[in-house]
């Protein structure tokens, strides 16, 4: 067994006992990277020198000497950071993301910046300005997105975690591509500073990792109350402790009503079957909730929201101050024009223009307006939901990893495969996506939802899930 | 045909900037003259990743100002992106509370033409970011044509109240009451200093006219206006410029337009209006002010100008054109209370602050607070020339020793060599006599009946005046010379 495929949780007592020590991890790591990026290209910035800088210093922390890697939309201090566009250049940002800073006083090692959807946007990886990653578990497909790089590198076995951010998916798609589990906390659970936003509201900064228990571990390091972010959390802290033996009995766990007649390939209908068996034979009892306003309209909704805060989330990108930009511009007018027509990718762009046509004052209350109110109704709606039911069991997305290229083809077919991840990012509810087996070598992932806050118990019912599931293998990486 | 007569219509946009050591939405200092790009940081130059939090000192300092334009305050209210594209604006959007204020309505109350009580309203009061300053290498000092534009983000996310009104101005002289008070009040609040030299008050007007023909021009708004004559100027400027356009059946634009003082006239934007759209403001939580709050808020109010100047006028019968002198500046008015409350009286005490204490302030330069006579060491001043003890003259000359060497009362008459209660009865006989010893023969030609018009008896006065040091009663003086020359 090569020690890159230790999991969080073993590699952190490993490395406490001094069993092994931060650098053999780095290099069996480094080696690990070195042998697959050729194939996956998760990186877009590989950070070894920055992480032996800090292996040469004393390290502390529960994390002390395990290496991670970052969704490139993280900021970190004086290492470039692209959110995988063309138009924030080699932008060095002067201050760390606080859930960075939390991860670096754990005693983190930063390995590099992971490849990602421009701005946030996207579900293959594929819309990245430094091209697309691999699925590790077939590099023909793609690894979903956003996060893709960062699913891809802990599926890979580059890292044992890594972080990622969610808006409508973005961490639980991924993970489910790439055979891993990724969590989307609660809206305000994770500190926002330093992540470059995309649509504000819906944005939340989330782990990756091999098993459940490792989630719970990089959880209860990331979940802070911050001052620099005022969405975030004042009320007590949380409690990530894992425990080995919690109970889901009596525990409701609902499917969504409105969702049943829906298409699922094969392999996610099969699991679904098998999850719901697992779970009634661990006592809980599966039970329909009915989100009405949910199936008709949380897409139209997300959208409409996304995009309008995505479009002022991107007015600051004007080459004035920071990232790409013009020297030899007329006007103040044409220098704007050529820094966002040539730093911005196509499907950027089309979310710009997008958000200003839904947020233009003619049309203002028709849609960006109305969408607020519907937004309101969808909240209500999953908060009487969980009047009645502990969970809400679902799937991540209805098909299967496609082959890269294949995804882009029919970009309204992604816009309804999310139909259930975004709902849950409308609502601030956390969502976990959780490995249920393989079929054809291709691993399939699942969906468990609760209410705001949950986080902790939904983590404790994805660990009695895990006892029968097993967890993921690390993917071969492409390797022969 | 009758004579066509119009009506002017303007509402008024104020930016104030408000009081506080840390910008609006992070902590870097509000100094705008330090170094060029020294008070800023991440937040404030809307680097990617980073979020708002709002100072809440400043949501204090909008509560007061909101409550000095007697507007009521919302207990919940919004901040909303306000979205253009220019350098000085780091984000591309202005953070603003536009679309739902803090502040529900107000007024604030001027003169008409016929000098009655007018209330002008206040629409709301909302708080927002102000953006950085742009130094442009063009002649004109615009950014167009410029060869280089230098940007400053000093200025960046320091705290601004804008204040809009209802089209309730009439007149340009209105419209300059109107700010004059808004300013003394604001600055009685706490809630900002108001410098204007600073560049702490802002405006832009909208300007249209109704004609009595039934016509209603279009509405023009002016801006760039940056002192109260500006504004003046530019309102009187522009209610010419449509009545003329409308006497000649020419239609008012409905445009932007900016003052430019030097020339006196406002021209049409070559910029057009930057088209404007809002969302909320994910980053920020709704604010909530609870009744607690305001009432906290409250009761941090002080009395406001001009309701002390009419309670001046009232109880201390203080003539309207003083106690608007006094009642300009909070500190004065309490300067001049403290007076009253050592027990001068009001009226003599509003005429030596008026007067002599404005006028060593003005001389010297000074502030109240840098003013050396104590309030009560005056109210006993003037306490002593209203007895009687010393004249007005002495009084007048104490006060200049008091403040040139920071002496009390008793030291100030010693040291001019002042006699309290004046020169009087024997005292001033012997120095009628020595007078008269000393100008028989002005003695001689009254008492020959030759001072025929009195001349001569008024000249021995006036030496008796001066050997007193103006320390006797004229009229004593008169009556006791008479005495003296038919003895």
């Amino acid at each position: 067994m090569e020690l890159y495929e230790y999991n969080l949780h073993e590699l952190v007592e490993k490395l406490k006992s001094k069993e092994i020590s931060p650098s053999e991890i780095f290099e069996s790591c480094k080696k690990r990277i070195d042998d697959c990026e050729e194939n996956i290209h998760a990186f877009i910035t590989r950070t070894e020198d920055f992480a032996k800088a800090q292996l040469s210093k004393e390290l502390t922390g529960i994390f002390a000497g395990v290496p991670t890697v970052l969704k490139d939309n993280l900021c970190t201090k004086g290492i470039r950071t692209t959110a995988a566009s063309k138009i924030l250049g080699n932008w060095r940002p002067p201050y760390d993301a606080t859930a960075w800073k939390d991860l670096r006083s754990a005693g983190a090692i930063l390995m590099g910046k992971v490849n990602m959807d421009e701005f946030a946007m996207g579900n293959t990886c594929g819309n990245s300005a430094f091209g697309p990653t691999h699925n590790p578990n077939d590099i023909s497909r793609v690894p979903g997105g956003s996060s893709g790089g960062s699913a891809a590198a802990v599926s890979a076995g580059y890292v044992s975690f890594s972080l990622g951010s969610d808006t409508g998916g973005s961490i639980r798609q991924p993970a489910s591509y790439c055979g891993v589990y990724g969590l989307k906390p609660t809206y305000g659970m994770v500190s926002r500073y330093g992540l470059i936003s995309y649509g504000s509201s819906l944005d939340q900064i989330g782990p990756f990792a091999r098993t459940v228990r490792d989630l719970q571990l990089v959880m209860s390091v990331i979940s802070n109350y911050d001052p620099m972010d005022s969405s975030c959390f004042r009320e007590k802290a949380h409690d990530f402790t894992h425990n080995e033996n919690p109970s889901i009995k009596g525990k409701k766990i609902a499917l969504v009503k409105e969702f049943q007649g829906f298409t699922l390939d094969a392999p996610i209908a099969d699991a679904m079957n098998k999850i719901k068996k697992i779970l009634e034979d661990e006592g809980a009892i599966i039970t329909e909730v009915s989100l009405p306003v949910v199936s008709r309209y949380a897409v139209a909704c997300y959208y409409a929201l996304a995009m309008s805060e995505a479009h002022t989330n991107l007015e600051r990108y004007d080459g004035v101050r920071l990232g790409y930009t013009v020297k030899d511009a007329a006007g103040i007018k044409e220098m704007f024009e050529r820094v966002r027509s040539y730093g911005f990718g196509p499907e950027v762009k089309s979310r710009i223009i997008a958000g200003t046509c839904l947020t233009e004052p003619t049309r203002c209350e028709e849609y960006y307006v109305a969408a607020t109110k519907v937004r309101t109704l969808i909240a209500q709606e999953f908060s009487r939901a969980f009047g009645e039911t502990d969970f809400i069991l679902q799937p991540v997305t209805p098909s299967m990893p496609p082959k890269i290229g294949e995804a882009d083809e029919d970009a309204m077919k992604g816009y309804e495969a999310d139909l259930y991840t975004l709902p849950v990012n409308l609502a601030g509810l956390p969502g976990l996506s959780f490995f249920t087996g393989y079929a054809d070598k291709l691993p399939v992932g699942l969906q468990l939802i609760g209410p705001r806050w949950s986080d902790p118990e939904l983590l404790h019912a994805g660990v009695i899930i895990e006892r029968h599931t097993g967890s993921p293998k690390i993917a071969n990486g492409g390797v022969k | 045909m009758a004579e066509l007569t119009f009506t002017p219509v303007i509402g008024i946009e104020i930016h104030i900037r408000l009081k506080s050591d840390s910008k609006l939405f992070c902590s870097c200092s509000t100094d705008t003259d330090a170094a060029p790009n020294t008070n800023i940081c991440p937040v404030c130059m809307g680097l990617p990743g980073t979020l708002p939090r709002l100072n809440h000192k400043v949501v204090e300092q909008g509560i007061l100002a909101g409550l000095a334009l007697n507007c009521g305050i919302r207990p919940k209210s919004l901040f909303f992106r306000k979205s253009y594209f220019y350098p000085d604006l780091p984000k591309g959007h202005q953070v603003s509370q536009c679309d739902l204020p803090i502040t529900t309505s107000g007024y604030i109350e001027v003169h008409d033409a016929e000098g009655n009580l007018k209330k002008i309203r206040v629409h709301h009061l909302h708080l927002e970011e102000d953006v950085g300053s742009l130094h442009h290498s063009a002649s004109d000092g615009r950014l167009e044509g410029a060869d280089t534009s230098y940007v400053d983000y000093n200025r960046c996310g320091t705290p601004l109240a804008e204040i809009v009104s209802e089209p309730d101005v009439a007149s340009a002289a209105e419209a300059v009451e109107y700010v004059m008070n808004l300013r003394r009040r604001v600055i009685y609040s706490g809630a900002s200093d108001v410098e204007l030299e600073k560049g702490m008050m802002r405006f832009d007007a909208n300007v249209s006219m109704k004609c009595s023909d039934g016509r209603w021009g279009h509405k023009v708004e002016v801006k760039n206006m940056n002192s109260f004559k500006a504004l003046e100027r530019a309102i009187e400027f522009e209610i010419k410029r449509q009545k003329k356009l409308m006497l000649n059946g020419e239609d008012v634009i409905q445009e932007t337009r900016h003052w430019n003082d030097a020339k006196g006239i406002t021209s049409s934007s070559r910029v057009k209006e930057n088209y404007r759209k809002f969302i909320v403001e994910p980053d920020l939580p709704p604010l909530h002010v609870t009744q607690e709050w305001i009432d906290r808020m409250k009761a941090k109010m002080p009395e406001m100008p001009d309701v002390k100047a009419r309670r001046y006028v009232s109880e201390m019968k203080i003539p309207p054109e003083v106690a608007d002198v006094l009642t300009d500046d909070k500190n004065l008015a309490a300067y001049f209370e403290a007076c009253v409350a050592a027990g001068a009286n009001p009226v003599r005490a509003s005429h030596w602050v008026r007067t002599e204490v404005l006028r060593v302030m003005n001389e010297k330069q000074w502030k109240i607070a840098d003013f050396n006579i104590k309030p009560e060491v005056l109210a006993s001043l003037v306490a002593r020339v209203d007895e009687g003890k010393i004249s007005t003259t002495q009084g007048k000359e104490v006060f200049d020793y008091m403040t040139a060497n920071n002496s009390g009362v008793d030291e100030a008459i010693k040291k001019l060599g002042i006699t309290e209660g004046g020169v009087a009865g024997n005292a001033l006989n012997d120095v009628i006599q020595t007078v008269l010893k000393n100008n028989p023969d002005v003695l001689e030609e009254i008492k020959s009946g030759k001072d025929t018009k009195g001349k001569k008896l008024k000249f021995l006065q006036g030496l008796v005046m001066k050997e007193t040091k103006g320390q006797a009663k004229p009229q004593e003086v008169a009556e006791a010379i008479e005495k003296a020359v038919r003895n």
